[in-house]
């Protein structure tokens, strides 16, 4: 039964396909549920189409305006990704590129094409600089972000004591993967720790032994894990048949998927990953979206209550609270890709309206702004306790006094390197 | 100078150093040499019987994997899910003989390769409609297959060995020693030789082309399941684990298409020299993830002096 679904899903998702003119707000997303990455694509890109389902059967949509919320298939690779922009942007008021390569790709283009693009906790860090990415748009907080709050939980908030540890940074050998860099280098220069970066490369995801061998001889004090899709489980997978301390171990919010952890069960206790939404199985959302997805049998999710499935659902959230803020802001029902930038810009996630949505504790509460594209929230460390993701510290703030520095220089360094590059002077 | 010095003398100092970590090195880079070996076979088995160059190899690997996991999944036992698989991969090297290999034959061989690519795309749209593409974990404690380890201090070092991993070395060494003894000593094995030796003559007298694909198809099928468990049981099952099988075509390149022996031993010198060269020189000096080319250079090297392969058949054309 559940494969003639599958088949009757994908005979759906192909027919949408090539309808891309249907009624509503057009707004495709780039996603990835085929390859070797899939196993972190699915169950996000089910939660954002979830929240979309559910807002147009409970609430005829947005502001009046129904959402045509339609996948485009990459398999994360940045060529098919290139093609789904083209073949969507026409109609599209925003794309969702799903994957640091693929942003890297339009991120030129979406200058010229006029559309917003929205990568939650992905892409270019430096794109929270409105000022010069003026359609890229990254909340609630930025791999930069990701990486400070990292590094100040292993120094438990004294950045000094870092000073002489050793700090394994492995990475997906892709642009996602090198994106700390920058960020961790030069707090490596400031906080004299050494920092020893080990690439894996796409062929070699479910085949660590070297990486985890050479990480056994350098005998690091904590890994940091860049890692997506299939490099998760494997990097666990020898992090456990190494016998490194699970406690000393923590990935970025795309290493925290539960299936992932789940291969390993109870020896994957104390793994840790950063984290800027956190499930709320009792959320009244949550009721929502069973009612009106789940037992109207339009959920192709299984477990509702995984990190990944309800952060799919606050990206969604994200995106229709920036088309109702477009709608409020230029009176209008059906947007336009240059009202919904405005939308992006000023997103008002308060914990008021977390709580008018049914979202308390799932995301924490942020705001964009004309010179603030991501919103910096803040994120949790989560922590596996064998069996799931549990809450492991209050709510972290990356060091802005260390990062907006960086942000700036690099979106400087970009601007000059693609000129000439619109910047948006009166932004303050 | 100092270069020199990390080329020629820092490595080897580094493994007299620390004996117990060059034979952990030797170890983990044996059991990928093993199942690097056994992706060639699949490779070779294949060639040898019909000059393909199967291209669905590593899609095969995925989709037996899949099919095992997924039917323990609707509540077959484990073993069952193993028979019913053989079944499964059985009816799939009939199909492929029926829909593909036969109305193809005597057309050129890249014809037959593009036909396996093709093979390849409909078993990952068919396996991510049927399996979904979510990785799911092996069935590694109920096909019996142990999980702890054994712990050992040569030199006063350290030195792991998973109970998995061996036992993985174990029966791959076995179904190697199966397929040496099926090839060289029953009658359908003669005849898979015979046909790789000369297709004319094999034809001649009476061996039948489209039994031996089935045949052959079907041994690929079944290598293919143990690739799949045991590569499954490191990491999970999805589709990241086709991209292994690219791995096997260095494998191929330096051991020889048809050679049997040249799969298992490319197999285990490109896995173990691939890990030396990525701990002790790769990583150091270029920065890491040398695996990633290491073994093609290897076998480009082996090529400009020996074009056939370390045990391919020299080719001797009369013009």
């Amino acid at each position: 039964m559940k494969t003639l679904t599958r088949l009757a899903l994908a005979a759906a998702i192909g027919l949408a396909g090539s309808a891309a003119t249907a009624e509503g707000i057009y707004t495709p997303n780039l996603s990835y549920r085929t390859g070797p990455f899939a196993a972190t694509g699915i169950p996000i890109m089910n939660g954002q189409a979830d929240y979309m389902t559910m807002l147009n059967a409970r609430d005829g949509g947005i502001g009046g305006a129904m959402i045509d919320f339609e996948e485009c298939e990459t398999g994360y690779s940045t060529e098919k990704g290139v093609e789904c922009y083209e073949r969507t942007k026409a109609e599209a008021v925003v794309t969702q590129p799903w994957s640091t390569g693929i942003t890297l790709q339009v991120l030129p283009k979406t200058n010229v094409d006029m559309i917003p693009i929205l990568a939650p906790g992905y892409g270019f860090s430096p794109m929270a600089n409105g000022k010069v990415f003026q359609w890229a748009f990254n909340p609630p907080a930025s791999y930069w972000d990701a990486a400070s709050m990292i590094m100040q939980y292993i120094a438990d908030g004294d950045m000094e004591s870092l000073k002489g540890k050793k700090i394994v940074l492995l990475h997906l050998d892709h642009p996602f993967g090198k994106e700390p860099l920058p960020v961790l280098e030069a707090m490596a220069e400031a906080y004299d720790f050494e920092l020893v970066p080990i690439p894996v490369g796409l062929k070699e995801m479910q085949n660590q032994s070297a990486q985890w061998l050479q990480i056994r001889r350098e005998r690091p004090d904590n890994v940091v894990m860049w890692g997506w899709g299939a490099m998760n489980a494997g990097a666990i997978t020898e992090a456990v048949k190494t016998k490194f301390p699970m406690e000393n171990f923590i990935g970025v919010w795309w290493a925290g998927h539960d299936e992932d952890l789940k291969q390993v069960g109870q020896d994957g206790k104390g793994y840790k990953s950063i984290s800027w939404s956190m499930p709320q199985p009792d959320a009244p959302l949550m009721a929502d979206i069973k009612e009106y997805v789940v037992d109207a049998g339009l959920s192709q999710q299984e477990d509702l209550n995984s990190v990944f499935y309800q952060r799919g659902l606050v990206i969604s959230m994200m995106l229709a609270e920036a088309i109702r803020a477009a709608q409020e802001m230029h009176g209008v029902t059906e947007i336009t890709a240059a009202q919904l930038r405005d939308g992006l810009e000023n997103l008002n996630i308060t914990a008021e309206r977390l709580e008018e949505l049914g979202m308390t504790g799932m995301v924490p509460p942020f705001s964009t702004s004309c010179s603030n594209h991501t919103g910096h929230s803040g994120a949790w460390m989560l922590e596996w306790d064998g069996e799931k993701f549990v809450q492991a510290s209050d709510l972290l703030a990356a060091d802005a006094s260390f990062i907006t520095p960086l942000e700036e220089e690099k979106a400087a360094e970009y601007a000059e390197a693609n000129a000439p590059w619109p910047v948006n002077e009166s932004c303050e | 100078m100092e270069l020199l010095n990390e080329i020629f003398v820092a490595p080897f100092a580094d493994m007299v150093a620390a004996p117990d970590f060059l034979l952990q090195v030797l170890w983990e880079g044996l059991v990928s040499g093993v199942l690097y070996a056994l992706i060639a076979l699949g490779f070779v088995l294949i060639f040898r019987s019909s000059r393909i160059l199967n291209f669905a190899q590593g899609i095969m690997v995925v989709f037996a994997a899949l099919t095992m996991v997924g039917l323990h999944e609707k509540g077959v036992p484990a073993w069952i899910a193993v028979a019913l698989t053989l079944v499964v991969m059985f009816g799939l090297a009939v199909a492929i003989e029926r829909a593909v290999l036969r109305p193809l034959v005597g057309q050129p061989d890249i014809i037959l390769f593009m036909a396996t690519i093709g093979i390849t795309l409909f078993l990952i749209g068919a396996g991510e409609i049927i399996f979904g593409g979510e990785n799911k974990v092996m069935i590694t404690e109920e096909l019996g297959i142990p999980t702890g380890d054994t712990v050992l201090e040569p030199w006063g070092g350290l030195l792991i060995l998973q109970h998995g991993d061996i036992t993985v070395v174990l029966v791959a060494a076995a179904l190697v020693l199966a397929l040496l003894l099926f090839l060289g000593k029953t009658r359908m094995g003669r005849a898979i030789r015979a046909l790789g030796d000369d297709h004319q003559a094999a034809l001649s007298v009476g061996i039948s082309l489209q039994t031996i694909w089935v045949l052959v198809w079907f041994i690929a099928g079944i290598i293919a399941l143990v690739t799949g468990i045991a590569w499954g049981s490191r990491a999970g099952v999805s589709f990241a684990l086709e991209v292994i099988a690219y791995k096997a075509l260095p494998v191929l390149m330096l051991g020889g298409l048809e050679s049997i022996s040249g799969a298992i031993i490319g197999g285990l010198m490109i896995g173990m020299l691939e890990k030396l060269f990525e701990i002790y020189w790769g990583g150091p000096l270029l920065g890491g993830n040398t695996e990633s080319w290491f073994a093609y250079v290897l076998a480009l090297l082996v090529l400009l002096f020996r074009p056939q392969g370390l045990f391919g058949e020299k080719i001797i054309e009369r013009v």
